[in-house]
């Protein structure tokens, strides 16, 4: 964190070092792994790859960004939707993929939402589900934007600007890259433009509540009430 | 019951200002005469890239940018049966200007073979899709053999060549070494395949470095990566482009839909799987609780033994309803279709059996409050509750029909959502994506099974 970033309290403040906006586009590849029944389920979640994990979480978020509510995951909304398990799909629709920073640790939550169900519900586990589970997996290219934040405002540019990918490139995959339960915009917040309660506000929205386009909202609503 | 039919003038004697003889007898005055085409008329000019940027977004098209930079200076061909007709002709029409346009260079080659090759592809193509079938001796050689003429015609100095379906997949005899990347992509139901000739074909597939399914459940078991490649519509052709509200207005007005009262509307050929009969039947359910108009805009009965027979069941249904308008159109009517699309307060898509249903997509990306049976890839589409409403028979269509038509706020929310999965899912811009980044990955990072 430099002096300078710290002391000049306007828009036009220079950040220790510019923030480069990224984004991340995916590709779906169809693994060999499926479930007709949540004993499938159980046992293709333990053997899947990690990239499927990550497919049919933090990607499917990205997917249904426009929706507010009741979208969380595909394993919750497979429960509900073709095993009509509203119990089972409400735990494992409450996992939020920000408290992991690693998909293995995402992984061991979703493994042990299913083993304690399947053990106090044994009957559920073999019954026929109304369509099958596909687990599916993403490839994942990084690509470069043409924005990036010299300065606040640019910064704040950059964040109406760019694509909802990268909003969700930098906000919620981040904590993956980064090992931290936090996100690109607040490491840089706090490290290189001085922002520590800026950060922090950030950090605490709630992803889960409004559409990924809210969320963008909020971002910059919160960094441009600091400059101000 | 109203029923109109656009047909050629070749087949239609009637002048084009003529009413036609289907006309309900019930509010005649309503209905002008509709438009006979004589032919169908010349296609639109394709859209360029900058077209979209006002649908999608810069963010969007400069994604699409840095993916092509990374593949300038590499070659595609895109090898298919049939320049005209057909999706994949069409989708490959709007496709490959597009990746020209990115500069990524892309050529189009059409494989070519007599009446006795696409009798036997023809065949292959239904036996994969799970129809019975005797694959013999002299059919093998015959898919062969033309297979053999266009290898020894064509040739194959791109860095990638794809193989669309099953007819071409034998080029794959083509491949000298490992230097270029060769992908099949199937477009085609392969979930109950017929096992002798996925048999046969089955060693072909296998040499490719890649395959591309329409769905997860397409798929099969193969010892190559297998990627998703969602079907996908064209948001400026004219099937989808938005339209002047005085031209869905002229459109409702010569088909004599009344645009004062909500309207239920199905868009599909009259094919049993697609339960236009179904359709009529809750129609009929809801309309006794709220008020309403069905239009069933079809076509393929005029060409269609079967379809014909299905058209007349469909009337049978409808009796002499004048709330139910069916319209038997011909294949170029994608403006009309278009507009009947937008004036719908509620879109159907009633399918028992369905491969994708782009007509879902189509409404979807309209906004429209859409009802879908939950079969094939209408479930990728509607997600039951948040993107459209998701039914298994007659009266769950019904209800949902009476849900939507009295739930306006809820109606448009789905009708939002709707819209906003197809623009992240189900757009040719996407699909132009999906395609640029295969390409990397196969290039770049080398393969990964």
């Amino acid at each position: 964190m430099t002096a300078q970033a710290v002391t000049t309290p306007a828009l036009h403040r220079t950040p220790a070092k510019p923030f480069y906006f990224n984004t991340s586009a995916h590709l779906l590849r169809i693994t060999r792994y499926k479930a007709n029944n949540l004993a499938e389920l159980l046992e293709a979640l333990r053997q899947c790859p990690e990239d499927s994990i990550f497919q049919h979480t933090f990607r499917t978020l990205e997917e249904h960004h426009f929706i507010r509510e009741g979208f969380s995951n595909d394993f919750a909304h497979w429960a509900l939707a073709a095993c009509n398990e509203p119990g089972l799909a409400e735990v494992l629709a409450s996992v939020d993929v920000r408290e992991f920073t690693s998909v293995e640790a995402l992984r061991l939550r979703f493994l042990e939402i299913m083993e304690r169900d399947l053990k106090n519900n044994p009957q559920a586990g073999a019954r026929p589900a109304d369509e099958t589970f596909y687990f599916c997996a993403s490839d994942i290219v990084v690509l470069p934007t043409s924005f990036q934040g010299r300065t606040m405002q640019e910064f704040v540019e950059g964040l109406r600007q760019v694509s909802l990918h990268s909003i969700h490139h930098h906000f919620i995959e981040a904590r993956l890259r980064l090992k931290l339960m936090s996100n690109d915009f607040s490491q840089w917040l706090h490290e290189d433009a001085g922002l520590t309660e800026t950060a922090r506000a950030i950090n605490r929205i709630d992803i889960y509540t409004v559409t990924l386009e809210e969320v963008r909202q909020q971002i910059v609503r919160i960094v441009e009430r600091a400059l101000t | 019951m109203g029923t109109m039919k656009l047909k050629s003038a070749a087949s239609n004697p009637k002048p084009p200002d003529a009413p036609s003889n289907h006309i309900s007898p019930m509010r005649p005055e309503r209905r002008t005469a509709p438009r006979t085409w004589e032919t169908p008329p010349a296609p639109a000019p394709a859209p360029h890239l900058q077209d979209y940027e006002r649908i999608v977004g810069a963010a969007v098209l400069e994604e699409l940018r840095f993916l092509a930079r990374e593949l300038r200076g590499k070659t595609v061909k895109m090898v298919n049966s049939t320049a005209v007709g057909g999706g994949v002709a069409e989708m490959l029409n709007r496709l490959v200007p597009l990746l020209g346009e990115l500069e990524v260079q892309t050529h189009w080659d059409v494989i070519t073979g007599g009446n006795d090759f696409f009798e036997v592809t023809k065949a292959f193509h239904n036996a994969l899709q799970g129809s019975p079938y005797e694959l013999t001796r002299q059919a093998r050689e015959i898919f062969l053999t033309y297979n053999e003429q266009n290898r020894q015609r064509m040739q194959f100095n791109e860095d990638v060549i794809v193989i669309h379906d099953p007819q071409p997949a034998a080029l794959i005899r083509a491949r000298q070494d490992k230097s270029a990347r060769w992908i099949w992509r199937c477009h085609i139901d392969l979930s109950n395949p017929h096992p002798q000739v996925w048999g046969f074909l089955r060693p072909f597939i296998e040499q490719f470095d890649a395959a591309i399914f329409s769905s997860q459940s397409f798929a099969r078991q193969l010892p190559i990566p297998q990627y998703l490649f969602y079907p996908c519509i064209d948001p400026l052709s004219e099937k989808n482009k938005d339209l002047d509200d005085s031209f869905v207005q002229k459109v409702c007005d010569e088909f004599g839909i009344d645009r004062s009262r909500p309207i239920v509307t199905q868009v599909s050929r009259f094919d049993r799987l697609k339960d236009p009969v179904g359709v009529v039947q809750a129609f009929k359910l809801a309309r006794k609780y709220v008020d309403c108009q069905l239009v069933l805009a079809g076509g393929g009965a005029s060409d269609d033994p079967e379809g014909a027979v299905v058209l007349k069941e469909v009337r049978e249904a409808a009796g002499n309803d004048p709330d139910v308008i069916i319209l038997d159109l011909p294949p170029w009517c994608a403006l009309e279709i278009n507009a009947l699309q937008r004036a719908s307060t509620v879109v159907v898509q009633k399918s028992l059996k369905e491969g994708f249903g782009l007509t879902v997509t189509e409404a979807l990306w309209k906004g429209k409050p859409t009802i879908g049976g939950s079969v094939g890839g209408i479930p990728n589409q509607i997600i039951h509750k948040m993107t459209g409403m998701l039914v298994h028979s007659v009266e769950g269509c019904a209800y949902q029909i009476r849900y939507l038509l009295t739930h306006p706020e809820f109606a448009a929310q789905l009708g939002r959502n709707g819209r906003e999965h197809v623009k992240e899912s189900f757009l040719m811009t996407t699909n132009v994506r999906r395609w640029l980044l295969l390409l990397q990955i196969l290039l770049r990072n080398g393969l990964k099974v």
